[in-house]
C-alpha cells in the first residue's frame, strides 16, 4: 500500500516538476522586473523594450563559434534562464520567507526587516573610498569655493540603518569614524548634525530614502544654521502621487511587501520655478515646478518625481525668491528631495551630482558652472550610505 | 553546467530524461514494427539509450568548458582502445605493456593539467630557476574520470571485469554526467552489467528522485548557506577567536553537506537511468577514530587507493617499516589528489599521523565514545582548515587565531550577530551530519499507521524542498561544487 502511495507521491513530484519546465520552455518573455528596476534577458529575436527609458538593455551574444568557445553563450543562456523562469518573483519570495522563518537568519542578502522597515546593513566601513571623496571635496574646494569667500556647510544625512541597527540588533558601519573623518578633512566646511532631526520611521518602508514631507525639521536646522529662513510645515501642501512606490529594497528584500505612498510638499513658490538640466541624450530639459509628475509613468523609480532623477547638474530658477542669493548643492539622490525645501530665499539652486557628471568632472570643466560670490552658500548633501557605497568618484 | 541551477533542473535534465525513455521506446518500437526478435530490439533500445547517455554527457561537459570537451572524447577513444589491447594481447607481459600505457597517460593528463605549475613552482623555489608556468586551466573532473578509466583497465588486466567492445557504451560509462565531475569514482566493475544491459521501473525511479531532491536541499539549503557564512567571515574586518571556530566548523560541515549533496544528486540520477553506483558517504562526523573516519567519507577514493595503491604495495601484510611506506604513499597521493598545493598534501599526511598513531596505539581505537569522537573532530575540524587555506600561511595564521595567538579578541558584536544569524543552521547540519533523521524516518517507516503518514508527507516535503531550492536559485546564488576544482 505504501508502495503505492510512494508512487503516486513521485509521481505528482514530476508532475510539478514537469509543469514548472514547460512553463519555462514556453511561457512568454518578461521584458522588465519591476522589483529590481531592470531590464530582463529576453530571448533573441524577440526583444520587448520595457518601456522605461533610464535603464539599460540587456544584450544577448548570440550563438557563434566565438560566443560557444569562450562560454559567453552558455553564460547569456544561463543568466536568460534564471532571469525568465516563471513566477520568479515569487519564487523569490518563497526563498527569503524560508530564508527568515524556517531558517531563522537575521537578514537575506544583507537586507533585514523590522516593524515594517527594511533596510541594507553596511557591515563595512570603507575608509578607503570615503578618503578619495574626501579628497575630491578638498580639491573641489581649493580650485572652486576657497577664493569665493562664500559660506560653506556640510550635511550628511544618516541612512535608516544608523537608527534600527543599535535598536534591533543588526550590524552597521563605524557611523563615528565615518562622521568624524569628514570633520577633520573638511575643516572649512560648518557641520551641521542631523541624527537627531530624524528617527527610521522618517524614512520609506521600502527604500533607502527619507521622506519629503518629514523633513521640515531637518530643513529648519540647516536653514537656521545658513542664516536662511525656517521652512513651515503650513508653508506647503502635502499631495500624494497617486502611483504605488515600489522602493529600492522592495525587490531586494523580495518579502511579502505592500507598495507605499509617496508624498510631495508643494507651494505656489515651488510650482513657479523652472527646473533645467541635460538628458542622458544631451537634449536641454525645462520643466516647471520642481516635481517632475511624469515620471510617474516614464520612470521605474518614482523618487524621480524629485526633480526628474539623477542627472549631473540640474538648475531651479526661483523668479519668486526673496533675495538674489544662489545656493550650490553637491548631492547624492536625498538632496533632491530636500532642496525644495531650502528654495524659498535662493533665487537660483544648481545641484550638482559627481557621480552623473563625470564627462565634465573629468574635463575640468566644472568651473562655468560656478558663479560664486560672498553672498552665496554651498552646500554637502550626501548620506552615510552613498558615501560608503559608491562614493563620488 | 551545475546540478544546482536553473539551466540544469529545468532544461538539461527534463530533455536528457525526455530523450532517454521515449526515443529509446520510439527504436523499441520500430524494431518491433520491423519483426526483429527480443534480443535485437533489447539490444538496439539499450544501444540508444547509452548513445542518448553519451551525447549528453558530452553537452554536459562542454557547456563548462567546450575546449576540454576534445579531452574527454580523446580520453575515451584512448582507454576504449587500451582495453581493446589488453583483452587481444596474448602474453602477460603484452597485457602489462597496455596496462601502463593507459595508467601513463592518465597520470601525464595529471601531471599535464593538475601538478605541472605546482612541480614548476617548487622547482623554481629550489633552484632560484625561473621556469615559465603553464597556466593551463584544470580540466573540470580530470581527478575522477581518469581514476575511473584507470580502474577499467586495471580491472580488464586482472581478469576482473569483460572487455567493453561498444566504444558507445564506454564512452557512456566514462562521460556519465551524473557522476562526472564531482564522483562517486564508479568503477567499470561495478556498472558493467548496467551498461549491457539494465531495467527501470517506477520505483527506482522514485526512489532516484527521492535521493536527487534531498541531495539538491542539502547542497542549496546547507551547504549553500554555509558557504555564505564562509564568505562573511573572511570578508569579516571584525574577526575573532570565536569567529575563526565558527568558521572551522562551518567549512566542516559545507564540505561534506556539499560533496554528499553532490553523491546523493548522483546517485538518484543514476537510479533513474537504471544504474546503481556506491555509496560515497556513511555519516563519517559519527567517527569515533581516524580510521573509521575514512571507511566513512568519500568511500569511493579510499577504496580506490586501497585496491589500486596500497594493496598492490603489500597493503599491511608486510614489516611494519613497509606498511609506514605504503600508509605514507597512500596519504601523500591522496593528499595531492586534492590538489596541487603543499596545503593538502599535509592534509594527507595529518591522517597518515593520526593512523600511525592509531597503529601503534591500539588503545586510540577503543576510546570511550565522547572522547574519541571529539578526538576525531578535533583532527577532522583542524584538518580542514588546513586543506580550505589557499596556502600554507594562511593556514599556519587561521590555526593560529583559533588558538588566540592572532592577538584577536575573544568575541566580537559581528561575531554574535552571525552567530544568532547562523545558529539554528548549525544545530540543523550538526543532526543532519548524523544517522538520526535517517534512523529516526526508518523507525517511523516500520510503525503500522505512521508509515502511511510517512508514505504521505515524503512527497510534500519533496515538494516543498524543490520549491525552496528552486526559489533559491532563481534568486541568483551561484553554487559550484567543492569538489569541482579536483
Amino acid at each position: 500500500m505504501n508502495k503505492y502511495i510512494r508512487w503516486i507521491g513521485a509521481a505528482v513530484v514530476v508532475l510539478i516538476w514537469v509543469a514548472l519546465t514547460g512553463a519555462a520552455w514556453f511561457g512568454s518573455d518578461e521584458a522588465y522586473s519591476i522589483s529590481e528596476r531592470r531590464d530582463l534577458l529576453q530571448w533573441p529575436g524577440d526583444p520587448n523594450p520595457s518601456g522605461y527609458s533610464d535603464v539599460s538593455k540587456k544584450d544577448w551574444p548570440g550563438l557563434t563559434t566565438e560566443t560557444v568557445m569562450d562560454t559567453t553563450f552558455m553564460q547569456a543562456f544561463e543568466d536568460y534562464t534564471t532571469e525568465q523562469f516563471p513566477l520568479r518573483d515569487k519564487f523569490r519570495q518563497v526563498k527569503a520567507l524560508f530564508h527568515y522563518n524556517a531558517l531563522m537568519q537575521k537578514d537575506n542578502n544583507n537586507i533585514y526587516v523590522v516593524d515594517g522597515y527594511a533596510a541594507q546593513m553596511d557591515t563595512f566601513t570603507d575608509t578607503d573610498k570615503l578618503t578619495a571623496t574626501l579628497m575630491t571635496f578638498n580639491r573641489l574646494y581649493d580650485q572652486i569655493l576657497k577664493d569665493a569667500g562664500c559660506d560653506i556647510y556640510t550635511a550628511i544625512v544618516p541612512d535608516k540603518n544608523y537608527y534600527l541597527a543599535p535598536e534591533y540588533g543588526y550590524l552597521s558601519m563605524d557611523y563615528e569614524l565615518m562622521l568624524s573623518m569628514i570633520h577633520g578633512r573638511m575643516p572649512w566646511a560648518q557641520h551641521i548634525d542631523l541624527t537627531d532631526c530624524l528617527t527610521y520611521k522618517d524614512y520609506y518602508f521600502t527604500d533607502t530614502h527619507w521622506r519629503q514631507e518629514h523633513l521640515i525639521p531637518v530643513a529648519q536646522k540647516i536653514a537656521a544654521a545658513m542664516g536662511n529662513t525656517l521652512p513651515q510645515e503650513s508653508d506647503f501642501t502635502k499631495e500624494l502621487i497617486d502611483a504605488p512606490f515600489y522602493g529600492v529594497h522592495y525587490g531586494h528584500a523580495a518579502l511579502p511587501m505592500d507598495p507605499e505612498q509617496l508624498f510631495v510638499m508643494n507651494n505656489d513658490l515651488l510650482k513657479a520655478c523652472t527646473v533645467t538640466y541635460q538628458d542622458r541624450t544631451g537634449k536641454t530639459v525645462q520643466l516647471q515646478g520642481v516635481y517632475d509628475y511624469g515620471r510617474m509613468v516614464s520612470s521605474a523609480d518614482l523618487y524621480d518625481v524629485f526633480l526628474s532623477g539623477e542627472f549631473g547638474v540640474i538648475t531651479i530658477d526661483n523668479p519668486n525668491a526673496t533675495t538674489d542669493k544662489e545656493l550650490y548643492v553637491f548631492r547624492d539622490s536625498f538632496g533632491r528631495s530636500l532642496t525644495p525645501l531650502l528654495l524659498q530665499d535662493y533665487r537660483k539652486v544648481t545641484l550638482i551630482d559627481p557621480r552623473w557628471a563625470r564627462t565634465i568632472w573629468a574635463a575640468g570643466e566644472m568651473n562655468p558652472l560656478f558663479n560664486l560670490d560672498s553672498n552665496d552658500d554651498v552646500l554637502f548633501v550626501y548620506s552615510t550610505s552613498v558615501l560608503n557605497s559608491d562614493g563620488i568618484v | 553546467m551545475v546540478f544546482s541551477s536553473i539551466p540544469f533542473l529545468y532544461y538539461f535534465l527534463p530533455a536528457v530524461v525526455i530523450c532517454y525513455f521515449l526515443i529509446s521506446y520510439l527504436v523499441g518500437l520500430v524494431f518491433k514494427a520491423l519483426n526483429r526478435d527480443k534480443e535485437q530490439t533489447r539490444k538496439a533500445t539499450l544501444f540508444t539509450k547509452n548513445l542518448i547517455l553519451l551525447l549528453f554527457s558530452l553537452l554536459f561537459y562542454g557547456w563548462g568548458e567546450p575546449i576540454y570537451l576534445f579531452l574527454m572524447i580523446g580520453s575515451i577513444v584512448m582507454f576504449y582502445l587500451c582495453g581493446l589491447a589488453i583483452d587481444k594481447a596474448q602474453t602477460q607481459k603484452a597485457k602489462k605493456l597496455w596496462v601502463g600505457v593507459s595508467v601513463v597517460v592518465s597520470l601525464s593528463l595529471l601531471a599535464v593539467f593538475k601538478y605541472a605549475d605546482f612541480f614548476v613552482e617548487n622547482f623554481n623555489a629550489l633552484t632560484g630557476l625561473s621556469v615559465p608556468f603553464l597556466k593551463l586551466a584544470l580540466p573540470v573532473g580530470i581527478s575522477f574520470y581518469t581514476f575511473q578509466c584507470m580502474s577499467y583497465t586495471i580491472d580488464l588486466y586482472r581478469g576482473n571485469c569483460q572487455v567493453q567492445r561498444n566504444i558507445v557504451s564506454f564512452g557512456a560509462y566514462v562521460s556519465m554526467f551524473p557522476q562526472l565531475i564531482a564522483g562517486p569514482i564508479v568503477r567499470y566493475v561495478d556498472v558493467a552489467k548496467a551498461l549491457d544491459n539494465r531495467t527501470h521501473s517506477w520505483d527506482r525511479v522514485s526512489l532516484g528522485l527521492r535521493r536527487f531532491v534531498v541531495g539538491l536541499a542539502k547542497k542549496i539549503i546547507l551547504a549553500d548557506n554555509l558557504a555564505l557564512m564562509i564568505q562573511i567571515f573572511r570578508d569579516s574586518a571584525e574577526p575573532s577567536v570565536l569567529f575563526y571556530w565558527m568558521y572551522a566548523i562551518a567549512f566542516t560541515l559545507n564540505i561534506y553537506f556539499d560533496f554528499s549533496a553532490y553523491s546523493d544528486m548522483a546517485i538518484g540520477l543514476g537510479k533513474v537511468f537504471g544504474f546503481d553506483f556506491i555509496e560515497n558517504f556513511n555519516h563519517p562526523y559519527m567517527s569515533k577514530n581516524v580510521s573509521e573516519f575514512w571507511r566513512r567519507w568519500h568511500m569511493s577514493l579510499s577504496f580506490w587507493f586501497r585496491d589500486y595503491v596500497y594493496i598492490p604495495l603489500g597493503g599491511n601484510r608486510v614489516k611494519f617499516a613497509r606498511w609506514l611506506f605504503n600508509t605514507f604513499a597512500v596519504w601523500f597521493l591522496t593528499g595531492m589528489w586534492h590538489g596541487a598545493s603543499w596545503n593538502f598534501i599535509l592534509w594527507g599526511l595529518l591522517y597518515f599521523c593520526c593512523l600511525v598513531l592509531e597503529k601503534l596505539v591500539p588503545a586510540m581505537k577503543k576510546l570511550p565514545a565522547v572522547l574519541g569522537h571529539t578526538y576525531t573532530m578535533l583532527v577532522v575540524v583542524l584538518g580542514f582548515v588546513l586543506f580550505n587555506a589557499t596556502d600554507l600561511a594562511q593556514a599556519g595564521s587561521d590555526l593560529a587565531c583559533m588558538f588566540g595567538f592572532g592577538n584577536l579578541p575573544l568575541i566580537s558584536s559581528q561575531t554574535i550577530y552571525y552567530l544568532q544569524s547562523y545558529a539554528l543552521l548549525f544545530v540543523l547540519c550538526i543532526v543532519g551530519s548524523t544517522s538520526l533523521v535517517k534512523n529516526t524516518a526508518n523507525r517511523l517507516c516500520e510503525r503500522r499507521g505512521v508509515n502511511t503518514v510517512v508514505a504521505v508527507l515524503e512527497p510534500i516535503i519533496l515538494i516543498i524542498l524543490l520549491l525552496v531550492c528552486t526559489g533559491y536559485l532563481v534568486d541568483g546564488s551561484f553554487s559550484p561544487f567543492l569538489y569541482f576544482r579536483f
